[in-house]
């Protein structure tokens, strides 16, 4: 008797054996395809965004994808750059996870797939120079990495250095933040806030290095895993014992998939609203109301992907109670679990803009549909590709971190 | 080139080349369904057409080139009806649009790739429903598998099948012209789509069940209607394992609330103990689970009329001790039960899917098949029957339920889900195909009328003589009117071709 289970997936297939079997629970249902419910919680119009800007083919979404690996594990299929260039074509939002019956954790299962393309040498040829560059210059974006220094200097006050100084907090800024310049608003007020609530913390400059997060979700595993590496030596080296960071996608890597290192070295992972949020409450920190109206943006990273990757609660609700101390909240249709990716992750940003450009002018447009001043978010790359489909669409929305709103109601 | 390659280009130069595909893993994605007992299939290509002239177009060349081609909605399909072995396959779910929604003369038109999940998630918020909710799987199911499949789901009970709510639809016929035809007051070119029968023969009935074999549906009008407010839910639970008496309180129920039932359904005491067995945390006093479980749902306009539709239930459920009236806290204290009617899509579309696959993962064949009421009792004896005598062909460790649920629909009749599973393994699915072929043949000949009837369950019948001589010729006659070339769906009721003999596929040893 031959189980489907025994077609050498751990010979050919590593990564994906991995997984075990789950796979096999996948019944194609097709709840991944389109889930639409007005009387959800928070209502879903919709579930994958990829499929909904491309030509919407079953492996643009979850199911095709699972048949995929499935037929693969078969020995029907094939690896191939043919093959990748769909499979890449995936923010990795997980919102088909949400809306399986199956408890899949569909994101690991594209990220295993994806490992086992680069592993064949069928990888995205887009992402090569950007996990090259994460492993020999220690970030994504193929630039000198003294340039994380930058931000630092335009502060009024010192901030600790983590390479020589002790801290009880380190702040991890993530490299979108440290190296786009009109994103360095996020580091800049982060730390800001930190230093007017009086938080010992530090920082590692230009030594920083890159999560990984984005040779994790495109599969070049070597490359995650030198950067984790540096990393453990680095937390390990300056013995602090809490990480915040700014960035979802920090947040996500090093709270799910450094988990065993944090775990051995003791290190809590915390995104910054929620250190924010627990010292304005115990410390009873009044802020001001801004006055000004504001839509939120649920990054995947602190959302769905913590809770359905990492198995910690998603941040849905921190910072939600922050931004209605300081600022009128009209949620948009999609929120929460049923938020609509922002379009930039899983490698599309740099393996597919145009695709990332429309996704993120249609989340725009719903934020638009609120009318709402501020779309606000808490994830520098969701920032990122959110402000160029506003420049795109000349929305007259402004594109914010929380983290500069709540500098500004911390005065 | 090959004729597939031929008919490719042509294609391509119809939609453009990012709606047709023949890649490999494009053709593996779309090799099966919800019907893990299957083997994969692979078409030759899968278009992705987005209105009725791109598909007629795409119909002419299959054609031109003699190239088979299946229909394919929300692919939620269990019976194998929605792949195809070569061929084209045609995935519908690009014409997704909801036309228009009108109030005034109660219908709605919509493109037949519409889900149940966003044609109610439109209507529901503004007081309207289409009756008839959709399959279980109507998240991602499409209104034209509904139609395709003469679908029960949610609202059956009242509102009865999907192809009762239907006053019409545009198809597109299989024939060399690829043929655009509307039926009902639609076939008036000068009217608008508001009934159904009148203007000529029900045509639209021609195409209603006929699991996409004789038209492929692009638009539908659809019946509309104000949605009642006030709604209340009552369980009860016989107190004996009597199906004599199931017949008897539907018939009752049935006959003294009518109108006002929206749900009436049955779960079988096997079951019942099954989900006691499996509650997180057990009730301190031992539940009383003697026979099934009735799950009623009724609905009015006012609310005096729906107290005394609840009056005139507890009325008949309680007479003579037949039943008692029952809260799921008995078997599972832990439970949160909403004091007040809700509307959750979550329990209409997501109750039987979890059940399909459980870890490990399984292959599941099941049926849903109506029976009249009053057979209610005898099929309790002679469903399980066929079980009892086939045991030692079940794979170890299967569980087979005669019945996972019977629902009341209209007229006098039920519809009695159930089936078997067994490990998702080589073997095992090959031994459970057969098995399930068995099933389907002993549903059919003890008198049941199934739907969602796919390849495997309109082969079965075929396969099992249901069909008289006189009525295999009609049948082939109508097909050959609008596929002259056997080229939609061509394995679905075997029928195969014109000349092709039916009687060699009769199943007679088990008779």
């Amino acid at each position: 008797m031959k189980k489907i289970t025994e077609f050498e997936p751990k010979e050919k297939f590593k990564h994906l054996a991995k997984l075990g079997d789950k796979v096999l629970q996948c019944i194609a249902c097709g709840d991944c395809r389109e889930q639409t419910d007005y009387t959800a919680e928070n209502p879903k119009w919709g579930v994958c965004v990829a499929r909904d800007n491309t030509p919407g083919f079953e492996p643009y979404f979850a199911r095709g994808k699972m048949q995929i690996i499935r037929s693969l594990w078969q020995g029907k299929l094939e690896l191939s750059k043919e093959l990748a260039e769909v499979i890449y074509q995936c923010p990795t939002c997980n919102a088909c996870a949400d809306a399986c019956v199956y408890d899949m954790d569909n994101a690991a299962f594209y990220e295993a797939l994806r490992a086992e393309l680069v592993d064949a040498n069928c990888g995205l040829e887009a992402h090569n120079p950007m996990n090259k560059a994460m492993v020999e210059l220690l970030n994504p974006y193929e630039r000198d990495n003294k340039l994380k220094k930058d931000w630092v200097e335009k502060l009024d006050f010192k901030v600790k250095d983590a390479n020589t100084e002790t801290a009880e907090v380190l702040y991890f800024v993530g490299c979108t933040a440290a190296l786009t310049p009109e994103i360095q608003s996020v580091a800049i007020n982060t730390a800001k806030i930190l230093n007017k609530l009086g938080v010992d913390f530090s920082v590692l400059g230009e030594r920083e290095v890159c999560c990984g997060s984005v040779g994790k979700r495109t599969g070049d595993l070597s490359a995650f895993n030198s950067v984790a590496t540096k990393n453990y030596d680095l937390f390990k080296k300056s013995g602090v014992k809490t990480i915040i960071t700014s960035c979802a996608g920090c947040y996500r890597t090093l709270k799910a998939d450094y988990a065993d290192y944090t775990e051995e070295l003791g290190i809590e992972v915390l995104h910054s609203v929620e250190l924010i949020l627990k010292i304005i409450n115990e410390k009873n920190i009044q802020l001001n109301h801004l006055g000004v109206t504001a839509t939120y943006h649920d990054p995947c990273h602190t959302g769905r992907n913590s809770g359905i990757s990492a198995g910690v609660t998603p941040l849905y609700e921190e910072p939600r109670i922050l931004l209605k101390k300081i600022a009128n909240l009209v949620e948009m249709k999609t929120i929460k679990e049923s938020t609509k990716c922002c379009g930039a992750g899983g490698g599309i940003k740099k393996g597919f803009p145009e695709l990332a450009l429309k996704i993120a002018k249609a989340r725009v447009q719903e934020a638009e549909e609120t009318g709402a001043e501020y779309l606000v978010s808490i994830c520098p790359f969701c920032n990122r590709n959110l402000s160029d489909a506003i420049t795109d669409l000349n929305s007259e929305i402004k594109m914010i971190d929380l983290m500069e709103l709540l500098d500004q109601a911390l005065n | 080139m090959s004729k597939v390659q031929d008919a490719y280009k042509e294609i391509e130069n119809t939609i453009g080349s990012d709606y047709v595909t023949d890649k490999d893993f494009m053709k593996a994605a779309y090799s099966r369904n919800v019907d893990p007992a299957f083997p994969d299939r692979w078409a030759d290509m899968i278009v992705r057409p987005e209105t009725a002239e791109e598909l007629s177009n795409i119909v002419k060349i299959a054609n031109k080139y003699k190239i088979h081609m299946v229909p394919r909605g929300g692919g939620a399909d269990l019976v194998g009806g929605s792949v195809t072995q070569g061929g084209i396959l045609l995935d519908l779910t690009r014409m997704n649009k909801i036309i228009e929604v009108n109030t005034d003369d109660y219908y709605v038109i919509v493109e037949c790739g519409v889900t149940w999940g966003a044609l109610l998630s439109e209507l529901l918020p503004k007081g309207y429903t289409t009756g008839v909710t959709g399959p279980g799987s109507g998240y991602s199911a499409t209104i034209g598998g509904g139609l395709s499949n003469s679908t029960a789901g949610g609202g059956s009970t009242k509102y009865g099948l999907v192809p009762d709510i239907c006053l019409g639809v545009e198809v597109v016929l299989p024939n060399p012209q690829g043929t655009i035809v509307r039926t009902g007051s639609a076939a008036n070119k000068y009217a608008q789509p508001f009934c159904r029968y009148g203007v000529a023969p029900d045509f639209t009935g021609l195409f209603m069940g006929d699991v996409g074999t004789l038209g492929i549906k692009t638009k539908a009008f659809l019946k509309l209607f104000p949605d009642p407010p006030f709604k209340k839910n009552l369980m009860f639970i016989l107190n004996k394992n009597d199906y004599q008496q199931v017949f008897k309180l539907s018939h009752e129920v049935r006959k003294w609330v009518n109108d006002g039932l929206l749900g009436m359904s049955f779960v079988p005491k096997l079951l019942v103990q099954m989900m006691a067995s499996q509650a997180k945390e057990k009730p301190v006093k031992r539940p009383r689970l003697k026979g099934p479980l009735c799950n009623i749902t009724l609905e009015a306009t006012d609310e005096r009329i729906i107290d005394v539709y609840v009056e005139k239930v507890n009325e008949i459920m309680t007479k003579d001790n037949i039943a008692r009236p029952f809260d799921l806290r008995e078997i599972n204290p832990t439970l949160e039960i909403p004091e007040k009617w809700v509307y959750k899509m979550k329990n209409l579309f997501n109750y039987f899917h979890p059940l399909i696959s459980v870890a490990p993962a399984k292959v599941t064949c099941t049926t849903c098949h109506k029976i009249p009421f009053s057979s209610m009792d005898e099929i309790s004896r002679v469903a399980p029957a066929f079980d009892i005598k086939h045991k030692d062909e079940f794979q170890p460790g299967s569980l087979s339920l005669w019945a996972g649920v019977i629902a009341v629909l209209p007229n006098g009749n039920f519809v009695v889900v159930g089936g078997f599973n067994a490990d998702n393994v080589e073997d095992q699915r090959e031994d459970s195909m057969k098995l399930w072929h068995k099933k389907l043949h002993h549903q059919v000949r003890y008198g049941g009328a199934h739907y969602w009837l796919g390849e495997s369950i309109s082969q079965s019948i075929v396969e099992a003589g249901a069909y008289t001589p006189d009525f295999m010729q009609f049948f082939k006659d109508i097909k050959r009117t609008v596929d002259p070339n056997f080229l939609l769906s061509p394995n679905k009721f075997h029928l195969h071709a014109y000349d092709d003999d039916y009687t060699k596929y009769l199943v007679r040893e088990e008779e």
